[in-house]
């Protein structure tokens, strides 16, 4: 149990007001319309999307499951946050195109790149399975926190789960994505300063980086110091074959679009970037500092795997970056570690808050249910979903424990089956509508088969991950490719259009000379 | 003339070229050098400084090839989104576009 003092009580009442305060003086800039409560009036600099993709992906959870791998598998551990790397290519290609295409949410997206009924079953498809997926990562998110509360003051799960979530959603109401924008921007200085501080902290109490090093050496764990510490090609628990899997999913996979679950977060900061060049800038900028983040976590992990070697469940250790703050911060410096607590666990609750509501408002109500409706009436739309996505979450969250497995089961499989549809959707014009929701109903029951129903039933081996992804991919493109060539191409008006204002990479010839023929493409 | 291109018309600043898939390379290597050379560097291993130092210089080299680029592919498309908004509003209304 964690004990406050009068110094640690003021920095987390004076980190509450503050981010409140954003609600407030950004309450009239986020009520003008749907473009300032959504994407702040797609006009930030990079710097303030950057800090945003940077509060985002730090998480409550984050520390936890970071000290996870590290304690498990050393420093090669920091390859399994790796896979924030797909914003390396991104950065370049898929937020380029994707910032020219304008659209709010990629489920919009889909509508733009595919035509017709396709094209708008996509939409209906992508947004209801965000409003899903962002109602869940509350609940998850919101858990971790009550486990955060309940390890430093004992509290019940339900109190922390609810009552920052609740706080948050005052800003986030108020001013929508002004509001979260600006939060982040406060929540990501504090964030990396507290970890920066607390990691040192926290490394000097190991002994120092030397201590640290002499510690792992003299009991045999010298291995943990290195990055590329495997298993063997194939063998073992942590094979050279998973880390070349990791890396093309996640490198190569910055050419398409939702290869990662993150690039549906990202989305928004593109699209509320001012230019093509802040929107990449802000990409890569906000992930190399989420990649510098974990290295300097991952030492501090060491330092607390020198002090206990041998803890040997994951329950009992996943918490070690938490749990050395909590033993050697003095007071006062407790406070500040909780307000930057607060910060990660506020920011990825504005951002998931904003963008499930985002979805409901843009692509649900206003596209399919009332497309005449006023600019105010979208605002009132999006704070109502916010509301319902707040409470729905608290649902989620409270039955986690009993569904986490089937959900991280559900997460992977949206994953795997369709990476490579999601990079040709990007790069290849002739692949239409009809071959990318192929992918996806296949990759529903597919996946079920490969993970689970086949190696229960002894008919294949039980697969490695990196394995099960690859045989997916396989398997998957011998239903989308056939059904591709056995439907028709889109529109050409529609690829057009799409084409001169996205410009895409890749395979497009057809519809570059189509727009070369009818004029539509500066020649300067 | 230089290997990378350092002056763009906004027609050669949209095609796709050399320079955004070398950025793109040197910006895939930029985010290994710095996760591996910051862990190392706090390890005050002298390896870690040196990749970390690589890849501030990856970073650096990525920015001086792409900026001019990115620069002009920016101030030309924002000649045209505001034309672009409009046709999504009608997209998003089932308005006929032209």
């Amino acid at each position: 149990m964690v004990t406050f003092h009068l110094l640690d009580w003021i920095w987390l009442i004076a980190f509450m007001v503050l981010m409140i305060g954003c609600g407030v003086i950004f309450y009239r800039l986020g009520k003008r319309s749907q473009s300032d409560f959504f994407l702040a009036g797609r006009g930030l600099p990079w710097w303030l999307p950057a800090s945003s993709v940077y509060a985002t992906h730090t998480a409550t959870d984050t520390p936890i499951w970071v000290t996870g791998v590290i304690y498990k598998y050393g420093l090669a551990g920091i390859w399994y946050t790796f896979f924030a790397a797909w914003c390396a290519v991104s950065a370049f290609i898929s937020t380029r195109i994707f910032r020219r295409s304008l659209a709010y949410t990629q489920a919009e997206w889909q509508s733009l790149r595919f035509g017709g009924l396709g094209g708008e079953l996509l939409r209906g498809w992508v947004a209801g399975w965000q409003v899903f997926m962002n109602m869940f990562i509350l609940g998850w998110v919101g858990m971790a926190m009550g486990k955060v509360c309940f390890f430093a003051f004992g509290w019940p799960l339900w109190v922390g789960l609810t009552s920052f979530s609740v706080v948050c959603a005052i800003y986030v109401l108020a001013a929508g994505y002004w509001g979260v924008i600006m939060a982040d921007f406060l929540q990501g200085i504090i964030a990396f300063s507290a970890i920066v501080i607390v990691s040192v902290w926290q490394i000097v109490a190991a002994g120092g980086p030397g201590e640290i090093v002499a510690k792992l050496m003299a009991t045999g764990e010298g291995w943990r110091l290195d990055p590329f510490a495997f298993s063997g090609w194939f063998e073992g628990d942590f094979p050279i074959a998973w880390f070349l899997t990791m890396m093309v999913i996640a490198i190569v996979g910055g050419i398409g679009m939702g290869t990662s679950m993150d690039w549906y977060v990202e989305a928004q900061r593109i699209q509320s970037a001012k230019t093509v060049r802040d929107a990449s800038y802000s990409i890569w900028g906000g992930t190399a500092l989420v990649l510098v983040r974990n290295s300097i976590w991952a030492v501090a992990i060491l330092g607390f795997f020198a002090l206990n070697p041998n803890i040997a469940e994951m329950k009992d250790y996943e918490m070690g970056w938490f749990q050395m703050a909590f033993e050697y911060l003095p007071a006062g410096m407790l406070g500040f570690f909780a307000a930057a607590i607060l910060a990660i666990h506020l920011s990825t609750i504005s951002t998931h808050l904003n963008l499930g509501a985002m979805y409901v408002t843009r692509d649900l109500y206003h596209h399919y249910i009332n497309p005449q409706a006023s600019e105010q009436k979208l605002v009132w739309v999006g704070r109502v979903a916010t509301i319902v996505l707040l409470l729905g979450s608290f649902m989620y969250g409270l039955m986690m424990e009993k569904i986490t497995e089937w959900l991280i089961f559900a997460i992977w499989i949206m994953a795997a089956g369709v990476w490579l549809p999601n990079i040709l959707q990007v790069i290849w014009w002739r692949f239409n509508s009809w071959g990318y929701l192929s992918s996806w109903v296949a990759n529903l029951s597919l996946s079920w088969l490969i993970v689970w129903v086949l190696p229960e039933l002894g008919v294949i081996p039980k697969l490695a991950d990196y394995q099960q992804f690859w045989l997916l991919v396989f398997l998957m493109a011998l239903i989308y490719i056939p059904v591709t060539y056995l439907t028709k191409p889109e529109n050409m008006d529609h690829l057009v259009r799409y084409y001169v204002m996205s410009r895409p990479i890749g395979w497009w010839g057809p519809v570059r000379a189509e727009a070369e023929k009818r004029g539509l493409l500066s020649n300067e | 003339m230089a290997f990378f291109r350092r002056k763009w018309t906004p027609g050669e600043a949209d095609e796709w070229t050399k320079e955004d898939y070398i950025a793109s390379v040197l910006s895939a290597l930029a985010y290994i050098a710095l996760a591996v050379g910051s862990a190392l560097s706090m390890l005050l291993m002298t390896s870690g400084f040196i990749i970390l130092a690589i890849g501030i210089l990856l970073s650096l080299a990525m920015y001086y090839i792409i900026d001019p680029k990115l620069r002009m592919i920016s101030s030309e498309y924002e000649k045209r989104q505001k034309e672009y908004l409009q046709e999504l509003a009608k997209i998003q209304r089932w308005e006929e576009i032209k």
